[in-house]
């Protein structure tokens, strides 16, 4: 009782380093693993309070943006609709592109589209540490949200699950370094991985030289890997580099959508049933 | 005992105010890091079990919340506030050069460590982040630790820390 009274502070220490080495031990050892109770109610609690914080400051932007910002509103208006006409002709091009799609799908008797279901879900906060390129949404796994579905938005994929508590999730997105997605470039047909550089680009890895690659060329989901269904836009090709040694070149892709302005998402949950992937 | 029974509520509070408004008084461009500056601070004077405590408390939240692989921020943080607490034992942590080039070599201490950890045990290498994500952090980090340092012996009453210990050496000296 003397030796623990009179050690209390070496002892204390002692056990501190031992229980957060085991705990950085599990976690390195089991990456994927679930979260614990503990972790889900720590996130739960500072997504509730970063809300609290975000919500006037986001305020005070709408302010400004809403009442300062109309100066530019009547060019911004010309310009828009110019751009819906724009957009509108090419509607009209890729539903004449999509009947015909159908038409040989029927044709060839290939699946029907891939069907999901879905959580609709808004993003509440960003990565904080920069050293991941992460998202958090407000739907946890009390919405049906489990870490490793995919997560998309309406110009393509966002990325995919990573972490979930009850209430919120932590998305992976397409940019950070960690993220590996097997894709197709939609022109060539050529297979790669798209990585993410970290900030806003990504790369198409594993690409041989005797591909052809056009700048351009959309860049799709293959559904090799199972994580994400086929032929999900990723974003487009906005560089080539055949260097002159190595086996392969160097594809840089701009994803399709912008991360920064992302504010509702898609969580696909699951296969329709009654439908085929 | 309130002590002990408060130390996960404040440690929680801290980061989570750390991610938000800290954040955002500097617009969102650099991270700032409070909680290693206090780390620090709970090395030169407080005790080995409640400073440990702390050091552990806000390891633990910054790992969850900003998630990073839980225990790396618990073991650098423990690191650093043992450090810190021998550093005190033989000099005289009060003059502001001093707390400037300890912070600076902590926080370059902990980048090194999240770098090669990253690069070693996840395979991801970050050391290209070094000039623009790192350093400033560390720099702002730096630069900021005076003043934290003077606001934590403010409130000091509530952190119950002992400041004995810091003033004994100086009346020696």
């Amino acid at each position: 009782m003397l030796f623990f009274k009179k050690h209390r502070s070496l002892i204390a220490a002692t056990i501190l380093v031992v229980i957060s080495l085991i705990m950085l031990s599990y976690h390195v050892v089991n990456p994927s693993v679930e979260p614990g109770p503990v972790r889900k109610i720590v996130l739960d609690l500072a997504a509730t309070m970063e809300r609290g914080v975000n919500t006037p400051v986001e305020a005070l932007e709408n302010i400004w943006k809403r009442y300062l910002f109309l100066i530019g509103l009547e060019r911004e208006n010309r310009r828009l609709v110019q751009h819906n006409a724009l957009l509108t002709r090419q509607l009209v091009q890729h539903q004449e592109g999509y009947l015909e799609a159908q038409r040989l799908k029927k044709l060839l008797s290939l699946s029907d589209s891939i069907s999901y279901e879905t959580v609709a879900a808004s993003v509440t906060g960003r990565n904080r540490k920069s050293l991941h390129q992460t998202i958090m949404i407000d739907k946890g796994s009390i919405h049906g949200i489990k870490t490793g579905m995919p997560v998309v938005a309406d110009r393509g994929v966002v990325g995919r699950v990573i972490e979930t508590s009850g209430h919120v999730s932590r998305v992976l997105l397409l940019i950070d370094e960690s993220s590996n997605v097997d894709s197709i470039i939609q022109g060539g047909r050529g297979q790669g991985i798209l990585s993410g550089d970290g900030s806003s680009r990504c790369f198409l890895k594993y690409v041989p030289k005797l591909e052809e690659v056009r700048l351009g060329d959309a860049v799709i989901t293959s559904g090799i890997c199972g994580v994400f269904p086929k032929s999900w836009l990723l974003g487009t090709v906005s560089r080539v580099a055949r260097g002159e040694s190595g086996l392969f070149q160097t594809v840089e892709v701009r994803p399709s959508v912008n991360f920064a302005k992302l504010e509702e998402v898609l969580v696909l949950t699951s296969p329709k049933k009654g439908r085929n992937d | 005992m309130i002590h002990y029974l408060l130390l996960p509520f404040f440690s929680f509070l801290f980061i989570v105010l750390q991610t938000t408004v800290f954040e955002l008084l500097f617009l969102n461009l650099v991270s700032i890091e409070i909680s290693l500056i206090l780390v620090i601070y709970a090395g030169f004077h407080m005790d080995v079990l409640k400073g440990g405590l702390l050091s552990f408390a806000l390891g633990f939240f910054l790992d969850v919340i900003t998630g990073t692989i839980v225990g790396l921020h618990i073991i650098l943080y423990l690191s650093i506030f043992f450090i810190s607490m021998l550093v005190s034992l033989r000099v005289y942590a009060e003059r502001a050069l001093f707390i400037l080039s300890y912070v600076f070599a902590c926080a370059l201490f902990e980048c090194g460590v999240v770098l090669l950890f990253y690069k070693h045990i996840q395979g991801l290498d970050l050391f290209h982040k070094f000039d623009t994500v790192f350093l400033p952090q560390i720099l702002v980090v730096t630069l900021v630790s005076p003043v934290c340092f003077n606001s934590f012996r403010r409130f000091g009453d509530i952190l119950n820390v002992r400041v004995e210990r810091s003033n004994k050496r100086s009346r020696n000296r």
